[in-house]
């Protein structure tokens, strides 16, 4: 799958959790979850329990620290893919 | 240093599902998911104990520079209902949070005794943000004071010391 596979996917999923449609609609691998999308923070894990259901994957503590941005996120759903 | 947190906990009946499968696993520690297991309210418990992490962790990322999401680094030590702490990597934080039927409100501070001189603001006072950090300008001694702001669904918080 390419990264902008999963950013479209991303993008399916973190679209319930979002609060600023204008950084939604122009969102980029640097768009950062919660000061651009403003996801609220309690809302994040829903973000992440999303992604590991929807790629069969699990996100650990260490993965889940680093998972503020598009980017980081796209990181670790590809890595945990290459693992499976 | 200072930071503060608010739940507006009709908004959160909205935002999060409590019950959703590995939801609490994710955020709380096995202690934090024993006092929500065994409390009268456990929705209630839930959201005092993520006001105080969020509250803590404003201060830990002032402090430290680090950001990120790791909310079973924030841990809870309960006292009641309104009094605890918070330990993040070795550093401690106190809490005191304010409990209603309507929200549940957390101020965290790096000393206990800093509690009484925490000042509440308002929207009127201009906020300045340097590097996303905000504060204001004392208007008695032109020095800068370091400002901590919440809101959530119906509330808006902002301290001040």
């Amino acid at each position: 799958m390419s990264k902008q596979e999963i950013i479209e996917e991303l993008k399916v999923i973190v679209k319930p959790y979002i609060q600023d449609d204008a950084a939604f609609d122009s969102l980029t691998e640097e768009t950062d979850f919660i000061n651009d999308l403003k996801i609220n923070s309690a809302n994040l894990v829903d973000v992440i329990l999303d992604i590991e259901e929807k790629y069969d994957i699990v996100i650990d503590n260490q993965a889940m620290e680093k998972m503020l941005n598009v980017k980081a996120a796209v990181e670790i759903i590809e890595s945990q893919l290459t693992e499976k | 240093m200072i930071g503060n947190d608010i739940v507006d906990l009709a908004l959160a009946r909205t935002e999060s599902n409590l019950k959703r499968k590995n939801f609490l696993d994710k955020l709380f520690t096995k202690e934090e998911q024993l006092l929500v297991e065994n409390a009268n309210n456990p929705e209630v418990m839930v959201w005092n104990l993520w006001s105080r992490k969020e509250a803590a962790y404003k201060i830990y990322n002032r402090e430290t520079g680090i950001r990120g999401y790791f909310p079973k680094q924030l841990v809870c030590s309960y006292e009641s209902e309104t009094s605890g702490t918070v330990c993040c990597n070795e550093r401690v934080y106190y809490t005191k949070s304010t409990v209603t039927k309507d929200f549940i409100y957390t101020i965290a501070t790096i000393e206990p005794q800093f509690f009484n001189q925490i000042e509440k603001i308002n929207l009127d006072y201009k906020i300045h943000k340097t590097n996303g950090i905000p504060s204001i300008i004392d208007t008695q001694t032109a020095l800068s004071k370091p400002v901590s702001i919440t809101h959530h669904g119906r509330f808006w918080e902002g301290i001040t010391i």
